[in-house]
């Protein structure tokens, strides 16, 4: 039963991560300019990926907040603005190579390992590289990752009502992409957690007759 | 001079990287939920990396009377539907990133010229970092560049339609070096293309 509800602007990536064998049954692509009270109603989470629209999810601030208002689930990853997150999110220049440059240097310092999505993640599987940093997060909201420098990389609060969890990590965007072999992990557990769904295990797959006249849209 | 539109996610940072140049004018069409962006002015289309392809399905059949003009459109992303007359881009993730290497294959206006084959191959030594998937080229289009399993990853098409059509298999592309950036192999061969279109379309209007 499809419980997660991915919002997406058409972007390749979102699309091959949601559209795997492997998370099809869980995830429910919701077009952007499609977002409605109805297209989300009896979902469980929502989760808004790096490369998202950002004006159009302004546009549906309160689509949003309804929803967590319910108790329910919103992830964020990757970039986004204040006109709808209460929080600066800032960029910074993405480094993909630490592991290689300078394994000992990593872009997270800090991790809560006891966080349902975390649990049992190596520090590799916890943070592959980062799209800026997040400068002021909302007033009680608790630090999940953060820089050496100090600066916030991964926050959640429950102000809302929900659950609202922001990274500026993208593991939806780089599952899609495949070049990142180990994010079946975090992105498994991170469907757990949204969804109460534990994803068969196992490598990502990809069905090339969704891709053309026969793609899911 | 060429008239450029890029099609824009409103994604961050993308407009940073096409900076109209003397080469060519950049004019921005930002996705909504009625896209419907007059082509008419425009020699070419530009189709970045993050695009909408939902958007760009809805405007299918306007894309292909634009390059039933003689016009030109470039796509550096992965077009999941089926908006790009004759060929498909497909994502695969059935081969090792660290076994992607890419070869030349047909390159009959020189895209490749002064382009370093090796800065889309390694990143920091590793492989696999520019495209992915591959594309199930139109019969008779030139497959530019192929990877190490013959699948195209560039393609060159001037069968399908009257038009020109220059595709990666998601491998970025862009023009950067006007924002500052440097001139690495993915601008050299969007710039190659450019080029190309303009020789091609003065020689049309000779």
């Amino acid at each position: 039963m499809q419980t997660i509800g991915l919002i997406f602007n058409g972007v390749w990536s979102h699309y091959a991560m949601a559209t795997a064998p492997k998370y099809r049954a869980i995830y429910k692509l919701i077009y952007i300019y499609d977002l409605d009270v109805a297209a989300i109603e009896g979902l469980e989470a929502l989760v808004i990926p790096f490369q998202s629209n950002q004006a159009e999810l302004v546009a549906r601030k309160s689509v949003i907040y309804n929803f967590l208002s319910q108790g329910k689930k919103v992830f964020v990853e990757g970039d986004s603005t204040a006109d709808w997150l209460d929080a600066q999110w800032e960029d910074r220049p993405v480094n993909n190579y630490w592991w290689v440059d300078n394994p000992d240097n990593p872009p997270v310092s800090e991790t809560n390992y006891d966080h349902p999505v975390y649990r049992g993640l190596t520090p590799r599987q916890a943070c592959w590289h980062t799209h800026g940093v997040y400068t002021r997060i909302p007033d009680y909201a608790d630090i999940v990752q953060s820089t050496p420098e100090g600066e916030v990389i991964s926050w959640e609060t429950n102000r809302y009502g929900g659950t609202l969890f922001a990274t500026t990590l993208d593991p939806i965007v780089e599952h899609g992409v495949q070049q990142i072999s180990h994010l079946d992990h975090y992105v498994d557990r991170l469907t757990e957690w949204l969804s109460g769904i534990k994803p068969a295990p196992g490598k990502m797959t990809i069905e090339k007759d969704l891709y053309g006249e026969g793609a899911l849209v | 001079m060429l008239n450029a539109l890029i099609i824009s996610n409103n994604i961050v940072g993308l407009t940073d990287y096409y900076v109209s140049n003397d080469l060519v004018t950049y004019t921005i069409a930002h996705v909504s939920g009625h896209f419907n962006p007059d082509l008419t002015p425009y020699d070419v289309l530009v189709v970045p990396n993050g695009s909408d392809h939902i958007a760009m399905l809805r405007i299918k059949d306007k894309v292909r009377a634009f390059l039933d003009e003689g016009k030109a459109v470039i796509c550096s992303d992965g077009w999941f539907t089926s908006w790009v007359p004759g060929n498909q881009w497909v994502m695969d993730n059935t081969k090792r990133t660290m076994d992607t290497r890419y070869f030349l294959k047909t390159d009959a206006y020189k895209l490749l010229a002064d382009v370093d084959i090796d800065e889309l191959i390694y990143s920091h030594g590793m492989t696999g970092w520019w495209a992915c998937g591959y594309i199930d080229a139109a019969p008779g289009a030139d497959v530019v560049v192929e990877d190490t399993w013959q699948r195209p990853i560039v393609v060159l098409d001037e069968v399908s339609t009257a038009g020109i059509l220059f595709l990666t298999a998601s491998g970025p592309l862009a023009d950067v070096t006007h924002a500052g950036e440097k001139e690495v192999a993915l601008v050299k061969l969007y710039r190659n293309f450019m080029r190309m279109l303009v020789s091609r379309n003065e020689l049309i209007s000779r």
